[in-house]
């Protein structure tokens, strides 16, 4: 146990004296900080855009109220009328923004039929989506690897190189201890880096003390540590440097892009997801027949359904609220179904690769950290039903109005009932996540202390 | 030199290591080829028969008021562009269809990164993301050795003692080099050729042959510059080891991290405003007028107090035309040109956004060969804005047809409707995407750093080269 002690001072005070390693840790630490720091300003401004949208509301109030100084026709109310579903994103977004800068964090509702509203997206540019977030997630997922492979991919071979290691072996001293206390010395300082990052992640985000923090720290020392299983795989074969790097760089190339882009490939192929435009032109086509139609057909279609309203006064007004509205909402139900299947298609395809994320760690952590912070399909698709709700909630509010032709008031407004949604994180996913990333650390520490045992250290 | 060149190719196609990456590297690129036409083919089909069927639907509409046809609308599907089968560009985050209905400019929806969870964030794999990112990988194994170990094998004395300048070294191993690039990149980019060209839908195309072109010499020169680099960086480093380690150094910085940054600090630098804020923004001075100058109601009454005196009538019902249709086309053109005002904003930021990345394009050549092949490609951020202002002309227009026909109606024209035929007369959505001499004075930047860059790297870097004492 001295010996490993002596070996690990001694990488130290070589690690000081090597600039290059150093200045490179010194960056890492840079990049991190300004990872957290773009990740806490992104959640922040989505925040901040967040609470303008009570202030639109309350200004379209205002608007409506000059249009509509007395009692006013609840139909033209809610045609005018302008409300806002929102997603708060949790605290964690900040430190991995996942989707939510593709997917919408709010939608616009008016009383009309949903199938059109919900799918508008926000203002987005696509240069800056496609290429991508600098947060934390990115840091840990995609540059902790390579300063791991900066670290170790010359573990051995540089002092085989030099022609230290003749010396050193030639002491009373196993060579699984050299290996040993090599890596375990690169293992501190990248999961020291990783630790404080993420610590000070969490203190600039603001997280909420939880279990979570333990998962996150978990997921992220978990990930480091599979890439130090590799590069002992790789120091366990004894070649060149050179052979190392390429070899190394190879493998965060195979795992971090490679199979990704490929995996992304074959999901699509083996998950089709039936055109989300097929159901707005479907919805489209049923709303605007509902015009065609006679009335009654419309209503009595209507009134099966809810049959509370069925004894209202029978229709014989060129046009008028209650009917209208009744056709709208029959335009969403008429592609309920093909809603229902874009949806479960959408989630398919998230299954299908979180069950599928074992063939690289890379993806696992990433959708893992996503689905602790809550940033990533699942919570949007959850998003989409709470706003479906919320429709339904405004329908159940204006539909008395309308149907027992009650007049809206001033007073009414703030009757209205208002949405709000936080992302809750995806918790089973991650966890499991955890136990995937467990179970690819084993496999590779397993493998290369095989190699080792298999073909001991060759000295030269 | 011409023996040296030969050397270096002759050699490179019998190390193995090469063989090994340089097969790796060209399946890629062929699967990455079919597997690009394959989601091209089904794409434009689906968005085809979705263009025909809403097409469809237009002219079979029953006898209907113009207005209501006016809100029931039309749909615009973007076609993908020839091109975007070698480099699928913002394509996948960009929606794919807009409703076009009237009063309102809807976002363009559906886009194909929301249909997928954050894998799609890894990168896809794409023809251009391996000529991008992996080619240059290829050319940092094959070259880091170049110099160094000549050097460390003793043999670049040798060569020097005959009389050959490092110059000439130099030259003939880019020379080499670039000969076993190309012999890795060429089937691939045929490949791709033939299938753009070999099939009936492309058949037409001066347009698409000079993009084409363009594409492979922008390449060309993108994979030079990298030879050339990775030659003078073998050069002026110590050890192989050294070189190889600096290399993939500014490989990581130049692929990974600059790109990411600089589109983060761009879109922080220059805050976008959210839908919501601009649609109530456009709203706002749509109903009371721009700055607050004649809101809608006082222009609604002057027109309507106009017409009355053009027509030399004392009511609404003894004019020939409809109000309502003259009103509606009226605030159109009015709303339109508010919407037109705030989308110029929010493009011109995104715009500033995307120009920082541009610029740095001047310091990272990967940052300058992205903007100009998916610029050529045709799936760039300007080729989608250009989409967008089609698909609103076309809006704008059918839209005030409408309204013109409804104004023809005459006065008590909600208690009628207008013929079937009617819709069958009016002009659907067709798009024509631009053509190579609209988009290239917009990728002026992109082409000068790229030619700066070969340029620079090869006069600086050989002099850099034949300065040094190597030997």
């Amino acid at each position: 146990m001295r010996i490993f002690w002596l070996l690990f001072s001694y990488e130290w005070r070589h690690f000081r004296a090597a600039k290059g390693l150093v200045l490179l840790c010194a960056l890492l630490l840079l990049t991190g900080l300004y990872g957290i720091y773009y990740g806490t300003t992104e959640i922040e401004r989505q925040r901040q855009h967040l609470t303008t949208l009570p202030e639109l509301t309350r200004r379209n109030v205002e608007e409506l109220k000059v249009k509509f100084p007395g009692p006013a026709d609840a139909g033209d109310i809610g045609y005018y009328h302008t409300t806002y579903a929102v997603h708060h994103p949790d605290a964690w977004a900040a430190l991995s923004l996942g989707q939510r800068d593709v997917n919408p964090y709010y939608v616009k509702l008016r009383l009309l039929g949903l199938q059109n509203q919900l799918y508008a997206t926000d203002n987005t540019n696509p240069m800056k989506v496609l290429s991508g977030n600098f947060d934390l997630a990115f840091v840990l997922v995609y540059l902790f690897p390579l300063l791991i492979i900066a670290l170790s991919f010359n573990l051995l071979s540089s002092e085989r190189e030099e022609g230290i290691l003749t010396l050193l072996l030639a002491q009373p001293v196993s060579s699984g201890v050299v290996v040993g206390a090599k890596l375990a010395f690169r293992l501190a300082v990248v999961l020291g880096l990783a630790w404080l990052l993420s610590v000070v992640g969490m203190l600039w985000a603001q997280v909420p003390l939880d279990g979570r923090m333990v998962t996150w720290l978990g997921l992220s020392t978990l990930y480091c540590l599979f890439w130090f299983g590799v590069a002992l795989i790789i120091t366990a074969l004894q070649r060149t440097s050179a052979f190392n790097a390429v070899t190394l760089l190879g493998v965060w190339l195979l795992l971090v892009v490679l199979v990704p882009s490929l995996l992304n490939l074959g999901v699509a192929a083996a998950r089709p997801v039936p055109q989300g435009i097929e159901l707005t032109i479907k919805q489209r086509e049923e709303i605007h027949a509902g015009w065609d139609r006679p009335k009654t057909q419309t209503m009595n279609r209507f009134f099966a359904l809810y049959p509370q309203w069925r004894d209202t006064a029978t229709i014989r007004e060129r046009f008028v609220w209650r009917w209208y509205y009744a056709f709208q909402h029959l335009g969403d139900l008429a592609v309920a179904k093909q809603a229902a299947a874009y949806a479960n298609g959408l989630q398919q395809r998230y299954d299908l690769v979180e069950k599928l994320n074992l063939l690289s760690p890379a993806i696992n952590a990433q959708s893992s950290l996503n689905a602790l912070a809550g940033t990533d399909l699942p919570t949007h698709l959850k998003f989409q039903r709470s706003a479906t709700a919320y429709h339904d909630a405004l329908r159940a509010f204006y539909y008395p109005f309308l149907f027992r032709k009650v007049e809206f008031t001033h007073a009414d407004y703030a009757q209205e009932p208002t949405h709000t949604f936080t992302s809750q994180p995806e918790l089973d996913t991650a966890l499991r996540g955890l136990g995937k990333l467990l179970l690819s650390v084993g496999g590779v520490f397993a493998a290369g202390l095989l190699l080792l045992r298999a073909r001991p250290i060759n000295p030269r | 030199m011409h023996s040296i060149a030969q050397k270096e190719f002759v050699s490179t196609l019998r190390d193995k290591r090469f063989l090994v990456l340089s097969v790796l590297v060209l399946a890629l690129l062929l699967a990455a080829t079919l597997v690009g036409r394959a989601s091209y083919q089904t794409l434009q089909q689906e968005r085809q028969l979705a263009q025909e069927t809403v097409n469809d639907q237009f002219r079979h509409q029953p006898a209907r008021h113009p207005h209501r046809v006016a809100h029931y609308g039309s749909f615009a599907f973007r076609p993908r562009s020839g091109l975007s089968l070698l480099d699928s560009g913002v394509d996948s985050f960009t929606g794919t269809s807009v409703f076009l209905e009237a009063h309102q400019q809807n976002s363009v929806n559906f886009s194909q990164a929301q249909q997928s969870g954050s894998l799609i964030r890894f990168g896809e794999m794409t023809v251009a993301f391996v000529l991008q990112m992996l080619v240059p990988l290829l050319i940092i194994f094959l070259c880091f050795g170049a110099f160094t170990q000549e050097r460390e094998t003793g043999t670049l004395k040798l060569l020097l003692s005959q009389g050959v300048s490092l110059r000439q070294v130099a030259w003939g191993k880019i020379v080499g080099y670039s000969r076993a690039v190309a012999l890795v990149v060429a089937p691939a980019l045929a490949l791709a050729a033939a299938l753009l060209f070999g099939t009936e839908e492309f058949a037409s195309g001066a347009d698409l042959v000079g993009r084409l072109g363009l594409f492979v010499l922008s390449y060309a020169v993108y994979f030079f510059l990298f030879i050339v680099g990775a030659v003078v960086v073998s050069a002026v480093q110590a050890s192989s080891r050294a070189a190889l380690v600096t290399l993939l150094g500014l490989w990581i910085l130049g692929c990974i991290i600059l790109p990411k940054a600089t589109a983060n600090l761009g879109a922080t630098l220059y805050p976008a405003v959210t839908k919501a804020q601009m649609d109530a923004d456009v709203h706002e001075e749509a109903q009371h007028g721009i700055n607050g100058h004649d809101p809608q109601d006082q222009r609604s009454a002057a027109l309507k107090a106009g017409l009355l005196k053009k027509y030399g009538v004392d009511s609404e019902e003894k004019l020939p035309v409809s109000v309502g249709g003259i009103v509606m086309s009226e605030s159109e053109a009015y709303s339109a040109k508010v919407y037109q005002q705030h989308f110029a904003d929010l493009n011109a930021t995104y715009e500033r956004q995307n120009r920082l990345s541009d610029w740095v394009g001047l310091l990272n050549p990967y940052q300058a060969i992205r903007p100009l092949s998916m610029g050529l490609a045709g799936s760039d951020f300007a080729h989608y804005v250009h989409f967008q202002q089609a698909a609103e002309a076309y809006r704008y227009s059918l839209v005030q047809r409408l309204n013109a026909l409804q104004a023809s109606m005459g006065y008590g024209d909600k208690e009628r409707k207008l013929d079937a035929h009617t819709w069958q007369q009016l002009p659907l959505f067709a798009y024509q995407a631009p053509p190579l001499g609209w988009a290239l004075p917009r990728l002026l930047l992109p082409v000068v750093a790229l030619l700066l860059w070969a340029v620079g790297l090869s006069w600086l870097g050989l002099r850099l080269i034949s300065n040094s004492r190597l030997a």
